[in-house]
């Protein structure tokens, strides 16, 4: 469809004149527009990709074209090798990611509520945030072994931190009056808990899940190339004993895939459906 | 309580009232010698009020005026029991106020209704925390909403509303929880020109229809001699007060329109006009 064939609404017109040439038309709905735009970046990566292997022909061991990676993920999900792997490691953020908020946001909550708690923790908290969950998996290793448990404490440790931080500090933004206006109405302090700090607190409650969930991917990946006992990250570790450098590549892609459709399927929606909704945070 | 003191509704501030034992008859708040003094930021103590004394009866709208710091907001957080004072007491109903309670409500001068909740549930929501059921509350609320004139708008957001629709929802909130005395503090400062006296003049009506016992500070003159039946003048810092002034037109007669044309009103508007520019001046 070109834009001369279907002029569209004269608004939409001005903003992409008439023989501009093709693209997409003017009566796209906006998502489809939007995801027009966003997958650009991807695309021109795809374009050198390709440039590249096919003029400088490296070996598929080092680099292999977009084609083979292409090829190599054909069999992956025939076997079931690349959804039973990926399930395995979305069971494990979302059972890390989930005790993690559990913990992490009353955590917050308590240290928050005290200005001489929170005064004397922020210089323990940061120490441990430095310390990446990734870090601590020698230790890990010889406490818990090469488990399933293993990674579980990586995962949790490393989204705890920034969730109890920015809940801390999303406690600190929240206005005193109105809790104030609230314990004139009668309430007690469980009350504005639930009522005034939690909601109020949400919009850094918000970014701190989000970090962590991150965060605790990231050191998903690592824990399962070190543990071995499936994941995404125990296939690109596995693939690299073999020199499958696009199944390597695969593994890559399905990793930054899952957190864009965690992200827009879990994390988005909480946003959309409280803080921006009241009022809290613009879009 | 009280069992029939002889002197009713005492329209002076008089002489500190520690010695008094009982509340009178009549009396709703009852302030008595109170003094606060508090750490400014820059390190120093301050004194905000210092033997303010002065009873506020059932029924009666008294409004404090007085030049700005002259301790007027701190008045009504102790009253509110949100701060404690360095000297002195007050009682409610015959009941010393030690921490907040739902018998005393409060409008603040900074919104303080919650960016969460929709209209309906934060006018609701002293109700919710009393544990009213919810199909009596929903009656409440409704009343109430209609009462400030927010029908139709009972499911948004604070954020979708107007400065003086926010401030309308703090007024309902506040009224629907059924306190003994209403606290205010100067609610309507944050609002434009023209939605301030609307508010005013709606203020006035529903301080008639409910009859509730209110005690408004402000540091707008004007405002003060509108709504009040009578004006305490406070001294600039530390605050004491300087004299009690009595409005003579009753609240039910009164609209903007009717007291810009009565003498009487304008001579008591003009002489504590006076007497709050001597202390800005002084």
């Amino acid at each position: 469809m070109s834009a001369r064939s279907q002029p569209g609404p004269a608004l939409l017109a001005r903003e992409r004149p008439a023989g501009v040439g093709p693209g997409p038309g003017p009566t796209l709905p906006a998502s489809l527009r939007a995801l027009v735009r966003s997958s650009l970046p991807f695309l021109l990566l795809l374009a050198v990709w390709w440039a590249a292997t096919t003029a400088l022909h490296p070996r598929a061991t080092v680099l292999p074209s977009p084609a083979a990676a292409a090829r190599a993920a054909g069999p992956l999900i025939a076997e079931g090798i690349l959804p039973d792997y990926a399930t395995a490691s979305l069971k494990r953020i979302a059972f890390g990611g989930g005790l993690a908020i559990a913990l992490g946001v009353p955590a917050g909550l308590l240290l928050g509520s005290n200005r001489l708690l929170s005064v004397a923790f922020t210089p323990f908290l940061k120490f441990f945030q430095s310390l990446s969950g990734i870090a601590w998996l020698p230790m890990v290793l010889v406490w818990f072994g090469f488990t399933e448990r293993t990674i579980q404490v990586v995962i949790l440790y490393t989204a705890l931190f920034p969730i109890v931080f920015n809940t801390m500090t999303g406690l600190r933004t929240v206005p005193p009056r109105l809790a104030d206006g609230l314990r004139a109405l009668g309430a007690g302090r469980w009350r504005l808990v639930t009522d005034v700090w939690l909601p109020g607190a949400l919009p850094s409650i918000i970014v701190g899940i989000r970090l962590g969930i991150a965060y605790g991917w990231r050191a998903l990946i690592a824990g399962e190339m070190v543990v071995g006992a499936g994941g995404i990250g125990f296939l690109l570790f596995q693939s690299r004993s073999f020199q499958q450098t696009a199944r390597i590549i695969d593994g890559m892609v399905v990793i930054g895939l899952l957190w864009i459709f965690l992200d827009a399927g879990f994390l988005r929606p909480l946003e959309r459906y409280t803080v921006e909704r009241w009022g809290l945070v613009q879009r | 309580m009280d069992d029939g003191g002889g002197c009713e509704l005492s329209a002076r501030p008089g002489p500190p009232a520690l010695a008094r034992e009982r509340t009178p008859t009549g009396v709703k708040i009852q302030i008595i010698a109170l003094r606060h003094e508090y750490r400014a930021d820059d390190g120093r103590q301050l004194l905000a009020l210092d033997g303010v004394s002065f009873d506020v009866s059932e029924n009666e709208v008294v409004t404090v005026v007085g030049p700005s710091g002259c301790g007027k907001s701190t008045l009504i957080h102790i009253i509110a029991g949100l701060v404690r004072p360095s000297a002195g007491e007050v009682w409610v109903d015959g009941q010393p106020v030690r921490r907040p309670g739902r018998d005393r409500g409060v409008v603040f001068q900074e919104l303080a209704i919650l960016p969460w909740r929709t209209v309906r549930r934060n006018i609701g929501h002293g109700l919710e925390i009393a544990r009213v059921p919810r199909e009596e509350r929903e009656k409440i609320v409704d009343r109430y909403i209609e009462l400030v004139g927010l029908r139709g708008f009972e499911d948004r957001y604070p954020h979708e509303l107007s400065g003086g629709m926010k401030q309308r929802v703090a007024v309902a909130r506040t009224l629907a929880a059924d306190p003994k005395v209403i606290l205010m503090d100067e609610p309507f400062a944050a609002v434009d020109a023209q939605t301030r006296i609307t508010l005013q003049q709606e203020l006035l009506r529903i301080s008639v229809l409910t009859m509730k016992t209110i005690l408004f500070v402000t540091h707008s003159v004007d405002e003060a001699v509108f709504l009040g039946d009578r004006v305490m003048v406070l001294t600039r810092r530390p605050g004491r007060v300087k004299e009690s002034v009595s409005v003579p037109l009753p609240r039910a007669q009164r609209s903007w329109d009717a007291v810009n044309r009565d003498p009487r009103f304008l001579a008591v508007r003009d002489h504590v006009l006076q007497s709050v520019r001597a202390e800005v001046a002084s």
